[in-house]
């Protein structure tokens, strides 16, 4: 069946067994992938996947049932039924009316035009550059290009029509540099418009590798930190949950109830901005129209992130927040971000004077608890001296809590970078006042 | 889910621009999933994830294409999308399929004739388990999940394979509260069979465990920090073995060269007490399959005995980097959208000698881990990490207090030199191991063990 036969099909079902509402949410993607490694075609890949995500409303509940075959549609609404049968919390979840989409202007897809060949051609030129960039360049992980386009639809029986379509593309340099017999890997990323970057970014990748060389860790205590910007990205992205009103209704965020209070020192303001240019959208999964949300203004928590269901429950606005996993409505990310300051990472690091700079967090999935706020993560970077790096320094942990750091922050750069494509999380790079380090 | 001829014409069509290996992996699988919040469900999901991956090799080259369209003409244009990133012509035919694999997975309570209701049940009693545990449980979330995988794998060399996976697990988090505070506590027990999973997973045993953590965490001081022995309790706790030494016996570390273990094969890589094993075939255990997602079928591989290295985890293509190494059954994949490579299943150090008390009675100061959070591992220096949910801190071999926010640091090679004592008695945990072919479940394992110094890091409290 299409799509259209699909959809049609399901709520015609759905209404005459007697559900209030129903809404699908389909998405289709087609992916190409080139993972070239010395000078041959390592993987190859060509993707096409779709999904259907059906969810219904009977009796005031919500039940989801999602397939990637469409053939059997009422099947599928029965199931989605006895899901929202189960359901006993009591949480009104409002659907999407029939409404307008602000215009936003997709970027342009640095990979248009751009055959097979082309691409691979790409791979093995990223390659070639990367080996020839350093001496110490021993063989590549693997150089990647990558391109996307991914079309949404989500439409329901309250006349609301929401489509998209996302064309993207990503080249990725992944090397490994060895010196006095040890061997270490760095990678680096460019997509959107800094996608043809090869320059920059086989640099950056070499960079990232040779780094670590000679490194030792530093003895325990307290240190003056500046989270560097792709760290901190990191580590906002790890903690990212606790800026969601669905964790905080859950009693999982450890913000619950401080709106109106400041949580950061003044130099923080945190906004989450649907229109921002590299990764722009109109609506969010629920189909709500996006606005620009100031989270956090010169510390001070605003709001924190809503969908329809928890913006019902908190009696509030929706903040155009809602994204999909498992197919289940959650909150997510548009392009969440610390907003930029005005010293660049060399004015920090001599603003800091003695210190660490740290560049890489391993351990996020583990080592941190967005319920307490907690942290203890595996950390790598450099030792700072009168504002000059002195030497490479790993093996080392930092470890704090979330609100601390947040307050300890004496300075924002200007450095402002999203780090993976759509993944929606940037930072500029933070000068933070004192924290635990262990070595 | 398709007949032999028309995927020996998906292999054949594979295989038409000079590709040496053709495999076509089709799945059908249906999922459900339910999330409670302080004892009320929240979210209830199904879902159904089917079609077909089709790899072809040369040599070293990989292909591979997806689709969830399985069409004869969507399979074939497919087949044709892989086979364009070689350009040559034919030079292999498939061949008739011959040797038969289907999987033997018991499977008495199927999902789908398991009301929700029944599920629901699990997730009520774990959850007033755990409120019953102590006042001080603010918040429990209990989540469900189980999974029915229909899977079809066949080859170019004749290989005709079908299996069923069925598996289940719960989630259930505790948090416990006082004074503004808040510390967590989960367990996630799982298994690979049907819904016959609930006689031996204790759903009261899990609310009281996830519960009983965040209790005790709430209670406890900041975890000293530095360089310190640490025993580790059996279970979940061989997390440090999944992380600090198998990643880097995988054929996607070695076979590209990426491994500190790299030429070590027949050599000492861990102190001589220690024997690892990696084994897909102990009946439904959560990291168990009948055969891999290439269809040769799974065993138990000894991958440390005495110390000595003995092998690694390899798949096809890793067989063909290493010289061709034996294939070790164990290549995975998330689903069809991935192609597949060497992964682990349920991995733990075997039983050894010693004595669970004596290894802290006579450890003098350091930390007794003794439940383990998730890790990583970067496979080319062999840096590890992971956290330590539960610890205790141990002064003249005596446990003084409970410690929270313990991280463990460290490099692979060195960590398995160190391990001076293994127990007796090993269990298993469960997890989810995320790497280039996906996410899947595996298991992990072993016996408390002593490592004679271990990193600690965190904030650095004093006892």
């Amino acid at each position: 069946m299409t799509f259209i036969e699909y959809r049609d099909a399901a709520f015609k079902a759905a209404l005459e067994l007697g559900c209030s509402a129903a809404e699908v949410y389909f998405m289709d993607e087609e992916v190409f992938s080139v993972d070239v490694v010395n000078a041959d075609l390592e993987n190859y890949s060509v993707e096409h996947g779709c999904g259907l995500n059906l969810r219904v409303k009977l009796d005031g509940k919500d039940g989801y049932a999602y397939t990637e075959v469409l053939d059997d549609p009422a099947t599928l609404v029965r199931r989605a039924m006895d899901n929202a049968r189960s359901i006993e919390s009591e949480d009104v979840h409002p659907m999407q009316g029939r409404c307008e989409y602000p215009q936003v202007t997709m970027p342009q897809n640095p990979a248009k035009g751009m055959t097979a060949e082309d691409k691979i051609k790409y791979a093995m030129d990223i390659e070639r550059a990367t080996l020839a960039a350093d001496p110490r360049v021993r063989r590549m992980d693997r150089s990647t290009v990558s391109t996307s386009r991914v079309t949404t639809r989500i439409h329901n029986t309250l006349g609301m029509e929401a489509d998209s379509i996302k064309e993207t593309a990503v080249a990725i340099s992944d090397t490994i540099l060895g010196q006095d017999g040890v061997e270490k890997g760095g990678w680096a990323i460019r997509f959107g418009r800094n996608f043809f970057d090869m320059e920059g970014m086989v640099n950056e990748a070499v960079q990232a590798a040779a780094d670590q060389f000679n490194a030792s860790p530093v003895p325990s205590g307290e240190y003056s930190v500046i989270l560097r910007n792709d760290a901190a990205g990191d580590l906002l992205g790890a903690f990212f949950s606790v800026f969601s009103a669905e964790a905080a209704q859950k009693g999982l965020s450890l913000l619950k109830g401080k709106e109106g209070e400041n949580i950061a020192s003044d130099a923080v303001s945190i906004v989450d901005d649907p229109f921002y240019p590299d990764n722009p959208r109109a609506f969010d999964a629920e189909g709500v129209p996006s606005v620009r949300t100031e989270v956090v203004s010169h510390g001070r928590l605003n709001t924190l992130l809503h969908n329809l269901k928890t913006a019902a429950v908190a009696g509030c606005e929706s903040t155009s927040n809602a994204g999909r996993s498992g197919g289940v409505i959650n909150v997510s990310p548009s392009n969440f971000y610390i907003e930029a300051g005005e010293k660049s990472l060399d004015e920090l690091t001599q603003a800091m004077g003695d210190g660490l700079i740290i560049t890489d967090l391993a351990g996020l999935h583990s080592g941190l608890n967005a319920v307490s706020g907690d942290f203890s993560l595996l950390a790598r970077g450099f030792l700072v001296k009168g504002g000059k790096r002195v030497r490479s320094v790993e093996q080392i942990t930092i470890a704090g809590n979330l609100l601390p750091l947040l307050r300890g922050i004496i300075a924002v750069g200007s450095d402002l970078r999203f780090f993976g494509l759509g993944s929606g999380i940037g930072s500029p790079s933070l000068l933070v006042d004192r924290i635990m380090i262990s070595g | 889910m398709i007949s032999k001829s028309r995927a020996q014409a998906v292999l054949d069509e594979a295989l038409r621009t000079g590709g040496d290996y053709s495999e076509l992996f089709m799945q059908d699988s249906e999922f459900n999933d339910l999330q409670m919040i302080n004892g009320a469900v929240e979210n209830a999901g199904y879902q159904r994830k089917a079609g077909a991956g089709i790899r072809v090799l040369k040599g070293t080259r990989s292909a591979y294409a997806f689709t969830a369209d399985t069409s004869d003409e969507a399979l074939l244009e497919a087949a044709r999308s892989a086979a364009a990133a070689i350009t040559g012509a034919r030079e292999y035919e498939s061949v008739a399929f011959g040797t038969e694999r289907s999987g033997s997975c018991t499977y008495e309570h199927r999902f789908s004739e398991v009301e929700n209701a029944d599920r629901i049940a699990l997730l009520k009693e774990a959850t007033t388990s755990a409120k019953a545990y102590s006042d001080e449980i603010t918040q429990v979330a209990a989540r469900y999940l189980d999974v029915d995988h229909r899977i079809m794998v066949c080859n170019s060399n004749g290989v005709w394979a079908t299996d069923r996976r069925p598996r289940t697990r719960v989630f259930v988090q505790a948090v416990a509260m006082k004074d503004n505070e808040a510390q967590t506590g989960y367990d996630s027990p799982g298994l690979g069979m049907g819904f016959e999973a609930y006689r031996r997973i204790n759903m009261a045993d899990v609310g009281k465990t996830a519960a009983r953590i965040a209790v005790t965490m709430l209670h406890a001081p900041e975890c000293p920090a530095g360089p310190v022995p640490v025993v580790i309790d059996g279970g979940f706790g061989g997390v440090i073995l999944h992380e600090a030494c198998v990643h880097s016996l995988e054929a996607t570390s070695v076979g590209r060269g990426n491994s500190e273990f790299c030429g070590k094969l027949g050599q000492r890589i861990a102190s001589d007490i220690v024997t690892a094993v990696d084994d897909g075939t102990l009946p439904g255990e959560w990291g168990t399959i009948t055969f891999d997602d290439e269809g040769t079928p799974s065993q138990r591989n000894v991958l440390i005995e005495n110390g000595v290295l003995k092998t690694y985890l390899v798949d096809l293509l890793g067989s063909r980097r290493m010289d061709g190494h034996p294939l070790t059954g164990s290549s995975r994949r998330q689903d069809y959208t991935f192609a597949p490579t060497s992964r682990m299943t349920n991995t733990f150090f075997a039983e050894g000698n010693d004595d669970e008390e004596e290894m802290i009675a006579t450890m003098g100061e350091g930390l007794f881990a003794a439940r383990m959070g998730g890790g990583s591992v970067n496979p080319l220096t062999g840096e590890f990490n992971f956290a330590v949910t539960e610890g205790y801190w141990v002064r003249d071999g005596r446990i003084i207090s409970p410690v929270r926010g313990a991280t463990l640091i460290g490099k692979g090679a060195e960590v398995l030199m160190k391990i001076d004592r293994i127990g007796r008695h090993m269990w298993m945990g469960q997890g989810m191991c995320g790497s280039l072919s996906g996410s899947i479940p595996t298991n992990v394992g072993q016996p408390r063990i002593r490592v004679s110094e271990i990193t600690v890091g965190g904030k650095g409290g004093a006892l």
